[in-house]
């Protein structure tokens, strides 16, 4: 990839950092992210052949419903739009509430772009299209060890964000091709929700992320009738200030220091 | 026509907040007040995802989903035991069939 192949500024300054300047250090990191991610991309498969089925079983083309995997790349909001415009919402409002829900990324860039602070431009921008629930909950983790310079990162990062990508992909493109009529009773509807429960269990870090997780979850139940999905920002933000709160009343008990409860903080 | 456009600015508007933090913090850094917050945007963010999809696009709109709500507690279990995401499905499939056949 064009991504890791371009020669960077060296790290100055750098903690113990494992090396990867040559070519065969930058494909076994690359691999490395590739494998670390390999749990996350199969428990994706189901939900991309999920959605390539409601796809396919919708009024939704299948040029357009090929294209909007890649174009979107965002499972939950992919999802809302094919069966928005199935039952022919106004076109506005199927964009609307889909950028409610993905709202979370700009978050998560956020915090993945402090990894990255000092690469060119280009690169960044290129770094920043497979920005997802998956990607972040691997990468995040394996960067705080603080054993890769940013070299490793860009390399660990593409490997892992190319493996979960043609994955994605591939598994929609399967199921609409082959136009998979799947009965009911299997339930294939279940794999989003599945999915994404998993990835909640392991999210789950200390008592704080659980208050936000619990608020999250309880704000969008309460709120599942408000417009445009406003709902899941709604209740994303709710849950991070309970979280917040609750670490802050934690800290003015006096239980312990903050870090106690800041283990799993991002950069 | 309208799907294509309809895609491609889903498609668009979610590139801009997945780059927009890569273009604005390419030097600087957040202030170091924002790392609780950052950090509890997952949790919060998934399981509102979770609850939504759940009483969203379920097949009994309005109805409460039991079997699919029983599937996801299982899946969740187990990855909170085992720590694998992928026993998510392993978990939690057999418990959709079991209950959606017992329950309809």
């Amino acid at each position: 990839m064009s991504v890791v192949t371009q020669s960077l500024p060296t790290e100055v300054g750098a903690r113990v950092e494992r090396s990867v300047a040559d070519r065969a250090g930058v494909r076994r990191t690359m691999l490395e992210g590739a494998r670390d991610i390999t749990p996350m991309v199969i428990g994706v498969a189901p939900f991309g052949l999920a959605i390539g089925a409601a796809i396919g079983a919708s009024s939704v083309g299948t040029a357009e419903g090929l294209a909007s995997g890649p174009a979107i790349f965002a499972g939950a909001a992919q999802l809302s739009v094919i069966q928005m415009l199935d039952s022919g919402v106004t076109p506005a409002v199927i964009v609307l509430s889909a950028l409610m829900i993905n709202a979370r990324l700009l978050l998560y860039s956020a915090s993945l772009a402090s990894w990255f602070r000092g690469s060119s431009l280009p690169q960044r921008l290129l770094l920043a299209i497979p920005v997802i629930d998956q990607l972040y909950f691997t990468c995040g983790p394996r960067f705080e060890q603080g054993d890769l310079d940013r070299r490793g990162r860009v390399a660990y990062y593409s490997g892992a964000a190319s493996f979960l990508t043609s994955t994605w992909v591939a598994t929609q493109a399967v199921a609409i091709v082959a136009g998979a009529r799947v009965p009911e009773s299997v339930g294939l509807h279940v794999a989003a929700p599945l999915a994404l429960a998993g990835l909640l269990a392991k999210s789950l870090a200390d008592g704080k992320a659980i208050a936000a997780a619990v608020c999250g979850g309880v704000v969008a139940v309460i709120g599942v009738g408000l417009p445009y999905s406003s709902a899941v920002l709604v209740a994303t933000l709710c849950g991070v200030a309970a979280g917040t709160a609750l670490d802050h009343a934690a800290a003015r008990r006096g239980e312990g220091p903050r870090s106690r409860l800041d283990g799993a903080a991002v950069r | 026509m309208n799907a294509w456009i309809v895609i491609l600015a889903v498609g668009a508007g979610t590139y801009l907040f997945r780059a927009g933090m890569f273009v604005v913090l390419g030097r600087r850094s957040l202030p170091a007040w924002t790392a609780t917050p950052m950090g509890l945007v997952a949790p919060a963010a998934v399981a509102a995802l979770v609850a939504s999809l759940l009483f969203t696009s379920g097949r009994q709109v309005g109805a409460v989903p039991v079997a699919e709500l029983a599937a996801v507690a299982a899946g969740f279990l187990a990855v909170r035991y085992s720590g694998n995401v992928m026993h998510a499905f392993v978990a939690g499939m057999p418990v959709f069939w079991l209950l959606d056949a017992v329950v309809t």
